[in-house]
């Protein structure tokens, strides 16, 4: 979570996580002073129901120690904040807030404590489309630019199996629309750089990883010669790099010999000419069955 | 439009087969069960029976297309036999659903409303998430090599062995074999069908405990006094004003999942993410837990609860494996403290057995993260 380690912060872990999974929402705070409302002034069958879960909860998962003798066994740093999602805040919350509306007799009054209750919530949260609203642009919930992307590469390639350098956003989703894109950097080594600021000598001469050399040209901007980038590019088996036309290496991958392939209103296919042609194949189960 | 019309085909489809399997959890002749509960468990139920029929394939490497054959023919005779079974039971079910409709068209338009609002927010946006990346794309690998889980989803590039983490979540598997034998792209299926299916179940639960804690639990006595749980009317103001304050409630659940929004909250899971594992887990299931609780604290379920329990807990587990540390300490918090008050002893056991799938699945992640085993996808 957010760079968080257990084993850094301690018990103070615990508070730091919370912190970051309520942001600037105040819902946890209702849910509290609602628990405490229900032990006060509750029916048994609500005590029953709210108040026992409630201090089991805060006895183990808001207990700091817990993740500090959780990540003996497990390692809990990414994922602990998912404790926090057993708390009834979504029942225990509307539930009491909808019974003091409707205990009101008088209509007006029920329209007031439903108008507060409502600023009350959009008060205490932040509302998913803060940002605004992005409508999905085709049925695909893709960036249309993508799909001419694949379509263009396809047409180019002739291969089944075509293999491409995607800029980051377009590297995550193409293979959700295009299984059959193959892709030269995956998930990880691609938040390593986007995350890191540079890529040092011994992992730029790593040979068991030559993706590094092109993430340092087209993701860091690294100065490396065009003698390694394409060698990288004949390594990786990689045919094909897509920029966007804001990319400050276009001039680079011109120079480099690599020619377009195609374009849409804001992308650059590149084509590089590999020695040796590869073809992918899927592997034949059928010898093992 | 046509787009449309298979993706609300499809969601009918979903409901109809959850409730084959859920009548079968929940249709017993001596006991009454709401529908929408027997719609709910039928969801878990239903990839809970698959993991079965997936996993032993997956592990010796066979295709895709051999699950698909297994298991298409299996849920066309479980919908024929479960039809037979409880054919009689939907008509009155759906008989009582519409006498409330009739009774209470006001609420009744107000949920759809709610429900529409929700499933056109979750179906039409755009959200660019990292982990799509590999749900989506792995169902799309798979149809695509006629494989399961042997192809990397970022890359497509073999890989030699099973990646544990998802190994027994097998609910992306299932996209796969919907997606192969339909036809139907895995960005459709995943981020339409089954966002909108998600979030019906997801509304069908709030509502559920919405009337179980306002109506049930105000008018208990009412209740005993021989109404059905089904919806039939009570015909006071009472019920009006309850009836009011489900309506009320349901869209106060609706309104905090717009506004408790952190990366890390399920309602942003819930709202943005509603296809992936982790969103069911968070939503669905903890609910549908805390539903059974509920009714479990009242004494008011006689329809083999913790069968139910057990499936929704195994059947979570079989989603995403978030659920394996989720669920046995959502039925801790939950269940022990119950079972202390009412000094149920008989429950302890039954509680453990619907612990242990998960923890079962932890351990064994904990085992081939320290390298005690591995599952090759070929022949070694």
């Amino acid at each position: 979570m957010q760079g968080l380690n257990v084993t850094e912060k301690g018990i103070r872990y615990l508070w730091e996580c919370f912190s970051y999974y309520t942001g600037s929402c105040a819902y946890f705070m209702l849910y509290a002073a609602a628990v405490i409302y229900i032990c006060i002034a509750g029916t048994k069958r609500e005590k029953e129901i709210f108040v026992p879960c409630s201090v089991f909860l805060l006895l183990t998962v808001y207990n700091p120690v817990a993740p500090v003798i959780l990540d003996h066994f497990f390692d809990v740093n990414s994922e602990y904040y998912r404790f926090f999602w057993i708390a009834p805040v979504i029942v225990l919350v509307p539930y009491l807030f909808s019974k003091l509306i409707v205990s009101r007799t008088d209509r007006k009054q029920m329209i007031v404590v439903s108008l507060l209750i409502a600023a009350i919530c959009l008060v205490s949260g932040k509302y998913v489309y803060a940002d605004g609203i992005k409508w999905a642009q085709n049925i695909y919930k893709m960036p249309p630019e993508l799909i001419e992307v694949s379509e263009k590469i396809h047409e180019d390639s002739g291969a089944e199996y075509p293999k491409a350098f995607l800029e980051y956003e377009y590297n995550m989703q193409m293979r959700q629309y295009d299984p059959k894109m193959l892709l030269t950097i995956d998930r990880e080594d691609y938040l390593y750089a986007v995350s890191n600021p540079s890529y040092s000598k011994e992992m730029l001469e790593d040979e068991m990883h030559p993706q590094y050399v092109l993430l340092a040209v087209l993701v860091r901007f690294q100065d490396i010669d065009k003698e390694s980038f394409l060698n990288a590019l004949e390594t990786t088996k990689t045919g094909y790099v897509v920029v966007s036309r804001e990319n400050p290496r276009i001039d680079y991958l011109k120079e480099a010999g690599l020619s377009i392939a195609g374009e849409t209103q804001n992308h650059i296919i590149f084509k590089y000419d590999l020695k040796e042609p590869y073809e992918f194949e899927l592997v034949d189960y059928s010898v093992v069955y | 439009m046509a787009d449309i019309a298979i993706i609300t085909l499809s969601v009918i489809c979903n409901l109809i087969i959850y409730l084959a399997f859920g009548s079968l959890l929940t249709g017993r002749k001596d006991t009454k069960c709401p529908l929408l509960l027997s719609v709910i468990a039928g969801f878990f139920f239903y990839y809970f029976v698959f993991f079965f029929f997936c996993v032993p394939p997956m592990k010796y490497y066979r295709p895709l297309s051999m699950l698909t054959k297994m298991w298409v023919p299996f849920v066309a005779v479980i919908l024929i036999f479960s039809s037979i079974l409880n054919g009689r039971k939907w008509i009155s079910w759906f008989k009582n659903a519409m006498l409330y409709v009739k009774k209470h068209p006001l609420v009744t338009v107000f949920m759809l409303l709610l429900i529409g609002a929700q499933i056109v927010l979750v179906s039409c946006t755009y959200n660019f998430t990292l982990d799509a990346a590999y749900y989506v794309a792995n169902v799309a690998t798979s149809v695509e090599t006629d494989m399961m889980n042997v192809y990397d989803p970022f890359t497509g590039a073999w890989q030699d062995h099973y990646e544990m983490r998802y190994f027994f979540a097998t609910y992306s598997m299932q996209d796969s074999v919907v997606c192969q034998l339909t036809g139907i792209p895995a960005l459709i299926w995943t981020k339409s069908v089954m966002a909108v299916t998600i979030i019906i179940l997801t509304n069908m639960v709030y509502l559920m405990i919405a009337r179980e804690l306002i109506i049930y639990g105000n008018g208990r006595d009412e209740v005993k006094a021989g109404e059905d749980r089904t919806g039939t009317d009570h015909s006071t103001d009472s019920r009006k004003n309850s009836e009011l304050a489900v309506v009320i409630m349901t869209a106060l659940m609706f309104v905090i999942n717009l506004t408790f929004i952190t990366i890390y909250t399920s309602s942003l899971f819930l709202m943005t993410r509603t296809y992936e594992g982790k969103a069911i887990v968070g939503n669905l299931a903890i609910m549908t837990v805390f539903y059974l609780f509920i009714r479990m604290n009242d004494d008011s379920i006689k329809t083999r609860p913790w069968l139910i329990t057990f499936i929704v807990c195994f059947g979570a587990a079989t989603i995403s494996s978030s659920a394996n540390m989720l669920l046995p300490v959502e039925l801790t918090v939950l269940f022990l403290p119950m079972i202390v008050r009412k000094k149920a002893w008989k429950m302890l056991p039954k509680y453990i057995s619907c612990v242990i799938p998960g923890m079962v699945f932890s351990l064994v992640f904990v085992l081939y993260v320290k390298g005690y085993f591995v599952f090759y996808t070929f022949p070694k």
